[in-house]
């Protein structure tokens, strides 16, 4: 039997969980495969991002996606329904202006565009190498937004290159690590956590403390597999 | 759910809660009660912060509605016992003023207890790593922030309303007209963030509404509810609308009708904000001839 409820007041809806991808697109993300191992994992994690978000139908997970190189734009600039996202190739194009995709991320993080009704974003930044530009002013940019300083920050660095100091000032916390991610089946799992376990942790009601970057993946490496970034 | 007083308010109380969708148990906890022989109305919700470092805050919760109404019991009392005279309202404020020390003094002193019988942490740490010793280098300091929980409580007679909320959380008066207000409404909250019984000195950032009741009488409506309520809606007009709504429902179909399918709406709102949702509420009847009440049906709910 259905039950049709006439509930007083106005309608109801969930709230919505904002997801930017910030993907470093630099020219070394060309070298040995990395930005199409990226491009791929990325690709291969959007229906276990989709089941995630499924399971908190109280939130409404909106992707999209910043690539920087010598400069930064919106690679998807819609926020994009989870059940809606698809994936096309980030191409590398440059330098590693990660200022300028935090400033990127920060406008978008103004209310408005964001509203005061939603869950705490996720920032996810993934990089293999140095900034190339002023990217601590970017960062105070995001610090400064009211949803940048309460957003979920996780990182990625691939390969030992990567700034991992400063990816560690990026997630805000002392007690946080970047994760590292020297082959492509440690990168293909980071994404895949991100994908996954941040996304569920963020559309959670009462984050505040919940830190899923502490419980980040481990992989280790099998007896075939050897680091090659 | 509806209680009869010696003058000539009767109350009609509403409570319920729900848990959130996805979650094992709820953290909510709310109580709505006649008391002061009959006069009084005390009404209280507490919402436990739920996540991983409040592990224990469903305890939290309802040690903090039972030590609000312990406290407001007594308060309700010396209201209608001095608040018929104009004279004694600024002591009764300056009651006010102290009730939150009170209460979160009460609100540690069990928590403490359980901690000293049963350790959050085995005794030696806290949540986010080891405790600080204690003066002295022997006891290690009880996390407080397991059991969080923010409060929201009411006291209601026919001569005052007073209100206290620490966190977030909404009280909401409404009109005869169905025109609401939110007498301690600071803006939209943003993500989960609240103040908490558990921090230092809470006490401070207790926020009081003081309202003598001179000219109408009380609210029709008070109504108090915890986040998960008003963050189901699209917009805050919609919690309004709401709020009108549960008391013009109340005024046409009666309270009990309401309070029948309370439990329903509030379960279909925690469908969307995904957190407990629990509210309790208070509907003076005035002008009806109420029967004395008998010594053992003081606290009717």
């Amino acid at each position: 039997m259905t039950i049709i409820l006439d509930v007083p007041g106005g309608s109801m809806a969930s709230r919505p969980a904002h997801f930017i991808w910030m993907l470093d697109c630099s020219g070394s993300m060309g070298v040995n495969g990395k930005i199409g191992e990226l491009n791929f994992a990325i690709r291969e994690a959007i229906p276990e991002m989709q089941q995630a978000a499924q399971s908190n139908p109280a939130a409404s997970l909106l992707v999209r996606a910043i690539s920087f190189a010598s400069g930064a734009s919106w690679h998807i600039e819609e926020p994009t329904p989870v059940d809606r996202f698809t994936w096309d190739d980030v191409h590398t194009y440059g330098a590693t202006d990660m200022g300028a995709a935090f400033r990127m991320a920060a406008a978008a993080l103004q209310t408005p565009p964001m509203p005061q009704r939603a869950l705490p974003p996720v920032l996810a930044l993934v990089s293999d190498g140095q900034p190339t530009d002023d990217w601590r002013s970017g960062l105070r940019a995001i610090d400064d937004t009211p949803w940048g300083k309460r957003a979920v920050r996780v990182a990625v660095a691939i390969g030992d290159d990567a700034d991992k100091s400063m990816l560690k000032e990026f997630l805000g916390n002392p007690e946080l690590e970047p994760l590292l991610a020297k082959n492509p089946r440690q990168l293909a799992a980071a994404i895949r956590w991100m994908s996954t376990a941040v996304v569920k942790e963020a559309s959670a009601p009462k984050i505040e403390d919940a830190a899923p970057v502490n419980v980040s993946p481990v992989v280790p490496l099998t007896k075939d597999e050897t680091d090659i970034w | 759910m509806s209680a009869t007083g010696t003058s000539a308010a009767v109350w009609e109380l509403l409570d319920g809660g729900v848990k959130g969708v996805a979650k094992k148990f709820s953290q909510d906890r709310g109580q709505a009660l006649v008391t002061a022989g009959g006069r009084a109305v005390v009404l209280a919700v507490a919402d436990g912060h739920g996540s991983r470092a409040h592990f224990r805050s469903e305890m939290g919760a309802r040690w903090a509605v039972e030590k609000f109404t312990s406290c407001a019991r007594v308060y309700a009392q010396e209201a209608v016992r001095r608040g018929d005279d104009a004279a004694n309202l600024p002591r009764l404020l300056a009651e006010a003023r102290t009730l939150p020390q009170q209460v979160v003094h009460a609100w540690r002193r069990r928590v403490l207890t359980h901690e000293a019988n049963s350790p959050a942490h085995g005794g030696n740490t806290t949540s986010s790593g080891p405790a600080p010793a204690a003066a002295g280098g022997s006891a290690p300091e009880a996390d407080l922030a397991v059991y969080g929980s923010t409060l929201i409580g009411v006291v209601l007679t026919e001569r005052l309303l007073v209100c206290w909320q620490l966190g977030d959380g909404d009280i909401v008066l409404v009109d005869e007209d169905g025109t609401t207000r939110m007498p301690l409404y600071t803006g939209p909250d943003m993500g989960d963030e609240t103040e908490s019984l558990c921090e230092p000195e809470a006490w401070r950032k207790a926020r009081l509404h003081w309202q003598p009741l001179t000219g109408g009488g009380p609210p029709p409506g008070v109504l108090i509810s915890t986040d998960g309520l008003s963050k189901s809606f699209a917009d805050h007009e919609g919690f309004l609308a709401f709020a009108s709504g549960v008391r013009s429902r109340a005024a046409s179909h009666g309270v009990a009708a309401v309070q029948a399918q309370l439990p329903d709406w509030l379960g279909h709102a925690a469908k969307y904000s995904g957190d407990d949702a629990t509210l309790a509420g208070a509907f003076p009847v005035i002008g009806r001839t109420p029967a004395r009440p008998g010594p053992d049906n003081d606290d009717s709910h």
